[in-house]
This record gives C-alpha cells, sequence and structure tokens, in this order.
C-alpha cells in the first residue's frame, strides 16, 4: 500500500459523504489542488470506494444467485417428490383397479355359468319328468296283496331294483297284467333302463282293448319320457306330442310343457 | 435514444441485477442439458459454472471491460462458460483480468467482516442508500448512528488492506 489514508480518513470521508458545510468544502477542493499527499490520499480513497462497490455489488450477486439456486433446487426436489407421490398412487390405482376388474370379471363368469338359462332350456328329461308314484300302500292293500305293497313301497323310497325284484314275485292273478306291466315300465324308468321300460309301457299303451283307458293314457306319457331317456328324440316328440293333445291325458300340461321347450326337436 | 439492451447494461452498472437473476432463473435447465451435452457436467456443476459465468460477466461490465451488450447474450454467455471449462478454471474462481488480484483481494477481505458491516457498506456503496434509509434498514435510531457505523466499517476494512490487523468479525459497535 503506498500511501496511509488513515491521517486524512475522517477528511476523506466527510468530503466523499457530502457531510462538509459549503465552506469546508471550497477550502477542501483548494487543499487538493496544493497539498500532494492529500490529492494522492484521496485518489486512494477513491480508489477503495470504487473496489468496495465493486465487491459489494459482486458479492451481492453471488448471494443471490446462490439462494436462487438453493430455491429452484429445493421446488425441483419438491415437484419431484409430487410427481413420485402421484406416479405411485397412480400404480396403486392401477393394480387396485386391474384386480378389482378381475374380480368382477370372474364375478360375471361366475354368474354367467350359473345363472338359470331361460334362453337355453335345459336339455335333461328328468327336468320335464313329472314321476308317478304309483298306488297309495294302505293297509288294506298290505293285506290282500302284500308283495304289489311291498314292491310299491320300496318303489316309493326309491329302491328299484328291490321293487323290481318283489314286483316279479307278484301273482299276475291277483293284479291285472297292464298294471304289472305299466310298474315294471316305471320302475325301470326310474332306475334308468329307458330301452328296457320302452317294451313294457308300449304293451300297455299300444293294448288295443285299453288304448282310450285312463293306464294307457298314463303309459303314453313314461313311454315318451323313457324314449327321451334313451336318446330316442323322434318318437319321444311324437309320443309326447300326442299326450299334449290328449285332453284326458293328467300328464297333459307336463307334455306341453316339454313339447315347448324345443328340446326334442332340436331348437 | 438508448435501446433497451443498452438500457440493461447501463442499470447492471447501477447495481440493477435483475436481468442477471432473471437470465439465471431462465436458462438454468437449458444450461445444464447443454453442458450435460457437450462438457458431460452434472447439473450441480453446470449450475456453478452458470453462477460463475454471470458473476464474470457482471464484473466485466461493472469494470468497463464490457461497454457494449453483445446482439446475442445466450451465445455469449455460452462462449464465456465455454472459455472458462477450456481454461480449466476451478469453480467460484475469478478468470485473470487486470485489475483482478487487488479486487479479489478486497474481496476477500469485505468477506472477513461481519455480516452487519458487510450489510451496512454495501447499503452505502452499493444500493447508493443515504444513512437515514440505512438506518431504518439495519434498525439505527438515527442517521448521525448510520453514519458512524458506516465509517467504523469502512476503518475496519482499510485496517484489513493495511494487512495491520488480525481479521475482524465482531458486531458493529
Amino acid at each position: 500500500m503506498p500511501i496511509d489514508l488513515r491521517p486524512y480518513f475522517d477528511e476523506l470521508e466527510r468530503f466523499a459523504d457530502g457531510q462538509m458545510s459549503p465552506a469546508e468544502q471550497d477550502a477542501f477542493e483548494l487543499r487538493l489542488e496544493q497539498d500532494e499527499a492529500l490529492a494522492d490520499a484521496h485518489a486512494a480513497y477513491e480508489q477503495l470506494t470504487a473496489d468496495l462497490r465493486w465487491a459489494a455489488g459482486h458479492d451481492t450477486l453471488r448471494q443471490r444467485l446462490q439462494a436462487l439456486d438453493d430455491r429452484m433446487n429445493e421446488r425441483g426436489t419438491a415437484l419431484a417428490r409430487a410427481q413420485r407421490l402421484t406416479q405411485r398412487r397412480q400404480r396403486r390405482w392401477v393394480v387396485w383397479g386391474t384386480v378389482a376388474a378381475l374380480l368382477l370379471l370372474a364375478g360375471v363368469a361366475a354368474w354367467y355359468l350359473a345363472r338359470p338359462t331361460l334362453a337355453r332350456p335345459t336339455r335333461n328329461w328328468e327336468a320335464y319328468y313329472q314321476p308317478d308314484p304309483g298306488p297309495a300302500v294302505t293297509t288294506g292293500l298290505l293285506h290282500s296283496r302284500p308283495l304289489l305293497a311291498e314292491a310299491l313301497d320300496q318303489y316309493q323310497s326309491g329302491h328299484y331294483p328291490a321293487a323290481l325284484h318283489s314286483l316279479g314275485r307278484v301273482n299276475s292273478a291277483n293284479v291285472g297284467a297292464d298294471t304289472l306291466l305299466y310298474l315294471r315300465g316305471l320302475m325301470l324308468l326310474r332306475q334308468g333302463q329307458g330301452n328296457a321300460a320302452q317294451l313294457y309301457l308300449r304293451r300297455v299303451s299300444d293294448d288295443s282293448a285299453g288304448r282310450s283307458g285312463a293306464l294307457a293314457r298314463r303309459a303314453r306319457y313314461h313311454l315318451g319320457m323313457a324314449y327321451w331317456q334313451a336318446q330316442e328324440l323322434a318318437p319321444a316328440l311324437v309320443t309326447l306330442r300326442a299326450v299334449a293333445a290328449d285332453s284326458l291325458s293328467p300328464y297333459r300340461a307336463s307334455a306341453r310343457r316339454a313339447v315347448a321347450a324345443g328340446v326334442l326337436d332340436g331348437k | 435514444m438508448p435501446t433497451p439492451l443498452a438500457e440493461t447494461l447501463t442499470q447492471l452498472r447501477i447495481g440493477n441485477q435483475k436481468f442477471l437473476i432473471d437470465f439465471y432463473q431462465h436458462s438454468r435447465h437449458l444450461f445444464a442439458r447443454w453442458a450435460q451435452r457437450k462438457h458431460q457436467l452434472t447439473a450441480d456443476q453446470a449450475h456453478g459454472l452458470l453462477q460463475d459465468t454471470l458473476l464474470d460477466f457482471y464484473d466485466h461490465v461493472a469494470d468497463g471491460r464490457i461497454t457494449r451488450m453483445p446482439a446475442d447474450l445466450r451465445a455469449y454467455l455460452y462462449g464465456m462458460a465455454q472459455e472458462r471449462i477450456a481454461a480449466q478454471v476451478p469453480a467460484h474462481q475469478p478468470l485473470p483480468a487486470a485489475e483482478a488480484s487487488r479486487r479479489q483481494r478486497l474481496l476477500a477481505q469485505f468477506n472477513q467482516l461481519s455480516t452487519d458491516c458487510q450489510q451496512v457498506l454495501t447499503y452505502f456503496y452499493f444500493r447508493g442508500y443515504h444513512f437515514e434509509k440505512m438506518g431504518g434498514k439495519m434498525g439505527f435510531p438515527n442517521a448521525t448512528v448510520a453514519r458512524r457505523q458506516k465509517s467504523t466499517c469502512l476503518r475496519k476494512l482499510y485496517d484489513l488492506v493495511r494487512g495491520g490487523y488480525e481479521p475482524i468479525t465482531g458486531e458493529v459497535a
């Protein structure tokens, strides 16, 4: 440092800051012209304050840029965090949405498979079959025809092989032949032997003597169902149509329902 | 009649730095992408480089090395940044310049002052506040106190410049 400002500092500062009275200022300016040391000190002071002005400006700008940088970094971090949260939330929604959609799909599929299909009538003959329980087993019957009563009791209890066996032991002299044939046909039909049942039921329904009788009417219906059980759909349809057209048949409504379902004619 | 760009330069010289702050705010992201693509700098390194480049630009304007506003300021600043990288100047160090050493010494000594002293001298010499306004900003009771504080701080800085005293970092007396 070529010159020590300290002896002149007060005066130089008061002059530079405009703190002198006009008279003091005039006198100081006169001395500046005459006193070389004072003029050098003044120049050094001016350089110091100019450098100080630059340093303060530089430092201020540095601090402002740094503060702005920090703020932008914080904002960027906050935005990134918010974006991450949003993405995580979206992913969670996608997962839950997928799970919900799959559950819904499974529910719909389950409902579709399990729903009662009105549009597609069931093809199972048993859904349309109206069984005949046969004559009631009374005390009188037990006494007069014990074997028939036993067979009927077993038939009504669902023991079809035993019922067929018992029925075979019944003396045809005590019971009408048509009745035995009819009952045998019924039992075979319930046992799932539609083909065998057809032989007995056909004989009863075709019996010319009793063709228009009540037993023949009933046998015709069960014959139709026996055809159906044996998957002989064409004779089943013809037979059941005849039953449906017979106003005296006790199975008319059941036969009509089976015919109207369209299962037998392949609709 | 001054053009807007020339007006900007004048504003910079008298201490209005808003233009540079705005530039940093709007260009930081693009500059970082450019620096990453061209020079493989990380985002933090690029931000530091842009800050140093803007400080260089301000210094050039303040000491008269730049007298006319460049027609394409963005290209000019990117060029300055590229020169900085080519010269391998460490971050936060000034570029070599004629008066750099004296001013950089003073800047270092200025930073050794207490925060209040730096604030007082910045208000008076950089912002151009009069004593009354400075007193209001700093919470001094009146303009006379503000003038005394400024005088004291200037003397402390001068003492550091003279190098005859230990660094003074205490509160304003």
